[in-house]
């Protein structure tokens, strides 16, 4: 995974134990990285599982998981987008798989997929389609360190100290827009 | 973007009007269901046509939606196990096993030897169901009307069999977080033994009549091609995949419970047609039969429910894991996401069927109607999986 990612901006990557979460590798991407990342797991023969939103206090974690069909191993790759603006890059021009599950994070989280060339209601009505059934109330979003995997860190950016145990004040990186809410 | 000619004649709703910004003129656009008995359930496909070819398919889903994920937030762990005996009610017994897998894992909880044998072998046997149900009502879908009857023949005898130990004959609710609710009792397994030699005396019936009738090769051969690099970019899995050469199946590839004891072959089909996920299903119901055969000549004594096994209002612990089965239509995964608190934090439900059904927009395109029919019941659709 080191060397498929090399070069690309990254903010978190970590070796997870399979056995115990069912995942081989966290990578947390900057929104910039995720279409290139995307491109270099379809060449390597990855395939795309899921891509679901998972509502925390530091904002929506875009969660993409990977895997190959000829043997084991799960890659999850992890955008942070913010509450105020829930932007992310679409990767339906590399994974068309992508198409339906990027409208169905929008219908439920209310995550907009830049790019996508169609993201119309899926599973809503469209007369309810900004509802979001699964965002949190601000009250009980819970910080991503709290529950998501740490794994063996491999690299991590120096500002991104969002799965950081100790760290400071996370709302200088997050630029605090849950902390309004 | 060429705005559809006919645009202020475009009668339907929302979906309709955005599907038809984009038609060509002199098209004519169709709406395939909700209610069209072809689309099993309440899909509606809305297709544009020029004659009888099909020019452009759009699936539109929402129509058994649930919202399944969100009732997961409401219940615990124990109390959400019902809601997946109702994602697919043609096999759900994996998705029982994919979300009770799911929680083992996060929680580290061990399953009793005997339990993952029962959990083997009612799973498979609803497999084989689940492969019955989608040959008769395909067939129906092509318009051959006998052999829902022989397939409901046999399917009603895995029913008569699982409803003992399970309770119910659908929407299985069998699973328990640490082994399975009851055992299965000696009559039960003396049934299955029995059960096993007759479908196999089905099989070459199946075969003879069905599978060689070459109405049902013309129906079905060359028709709706995918190709393996479709079936990646879109995520496709099981039958599907199968039936395009690749050789993949949750079984092998992930191994989970006892399938690494087992002796068994994944099918696949080198022909990527509707034949090919035809020939895939039908090889595999043979497979399934020799998974049972071993379980429950192997199946050990012992308890099926771990001691001290979590009770209803048991809290998950804090973490995450993923864990994926191999469903009758493909990778069954659930990822559960937990904060320690009373319920779930978030738990996320992959259906195979939902990307399976996606390249379906991709496949159609330039086929004839009655084919795009053909290769709509090839892909094995269970709507409210797909919904959710």
């Amino acid at each position: 995974m080191e060397a498929l990612l090399q070069g690309l901006p990254l903010d978190y990557l970590a070796a997870c134990d399979y056995a115990k979460t069912g995942q081989n590798w966290q990578v947390f991407l900057p929104a910039g990285s995720l279409v290139k990342a995307a491109e270099r797991l379809l060449a390597a023969d990855w395939h795309l599982e899921d891509i679901a939103a998972l509502d925390c206090f530091e904002g929506y974690v875009v969660t993409y998981h990977f895997a190959h069909f000829d043997r084991p191993g799960r890659a999850t790759l992890r955008v942070v987008a913010p509450h105020d603006a829930p932007h992310v890059p679409s990767i339906s021009s590399v994974f068309q798989g992508a198409l339906w599950h990027e409208r169905e994070t929008r219908d439920f989280h209310g995550v907009i997929f830049d790019g996508h060339p169609n993201l119309i209601p899926l599973l809503l009505d469209p007369d309810m389609a900004d509802c979001f059934p699964l965002r949190k109330d601000p009250k009980s979003r819970v910080k991503m360190r709290e529950f998501l995997e740490a794994g063996q860190v491999i690299y991590r950016n120096p500002s991104f100290t969002l799965m950081t145990p100790d760290a400071p004040a996370e709302s200088q990186v997050s630029g605090g827009t849950a902390a309004t809410a | 973007m060429t705005r559809y000619a006919d645009m202020g004649q475009v009668a339907g709703d929302f979906y309709t009007e955005n599907f038809a910004q984009t038609a060509q003129e002199g098209s004519l656009i169709l709406n395939l269901g909700p209610q069209h008995p072809s689309t099993h359930g309440v899909l509606r496909v809305i297709v544009e046509l020029d004659g009888e070819y099909v020019l452009r398919a759009d699936p539109v889903l929402g129509y058994l939606h649930r919202m399944h994920e969100k009732m997961a937030e409401v219940k615990t762990a124990a109390q959400f196990i019902p809601n997946m005996g109702r994602v697919d009610y043609g096999h759900a017994l994996a998705w029982n096993w994919a979300f009770v897998g799911a929680v083992e894992k996060l929680a580290g909880i061990e399953v009793p030897e005997r339990a993952e044998y029962a959990r083997t072998i009612t799973c498979e046997l609803n497999r084989i169901a689940s492969h019955l149900l989608w040959w008769g009502a395909y067939l129906l879908d092509l318009g051959a009307f006998t052999p829902i009857m022989y397939a409901f023949d046999d399917r009603e005898k895995i029913l008569d069999i699982l409803q003992v130990p399970t309770g119910s004959r659908l929407t299985y609710s069998y699973f328990r977080i640490g082994g399975v609710a009851q055992d299965l009792n000696e009559d039960c397994l003396s049934r299955i033994r029995a059960f096993i030699p007759w479908m196999r005396s089905r099989l070459p019936m199946y075969k003879d009549l069905v599978s060689d009738n070459i109405i049902l090769r013309k129906r079905i051969e060359g028709v709706g091609v995918i190709e393996p690099d479709q079936c990646r970019r879109y995520g496709a899995t099981g039958p599907v995949a199968r039936g395009s050469g690749i050789n993949f199946d949750v079984r092998r590839a992930e191994p989970y419970s006892v399938y690494p004891k087992l002796d068994f072959e994944i099918p696949t089909s080198m022909l990527m047609d509707a034949r090919g996920r035809y020939d895939v299903r039908m090889i595999e119901i043979e497979q399934s039969l020799r998974i049972i055969e071993q379980c429950v000549e192997q199946m050990p004594e012992g308890d099926t429910l771990v001691k001290g096994a979590p009770k209803p209002s048991w809290k998950v612990p804090k973490g995450e894991a993923y864990f994926a089965v191999e469903g009758g239509r493909g990778k069954i995964g659930v990822h559960v996401v937990s904060d320690g608190g009373k319920n779930i934090y978030r738990t996320k439900l992959r259906a195979p069927g939902f990307s399976n059904l996606s390249l379906f927009a991709e496949v159609s395109r330039g086929t004839i109607l009655a084919d795009a029919v053909a290769i709509l019941g090839s892909l094995d659709l269970i709507i409210p999986e797909i919904d959710r």
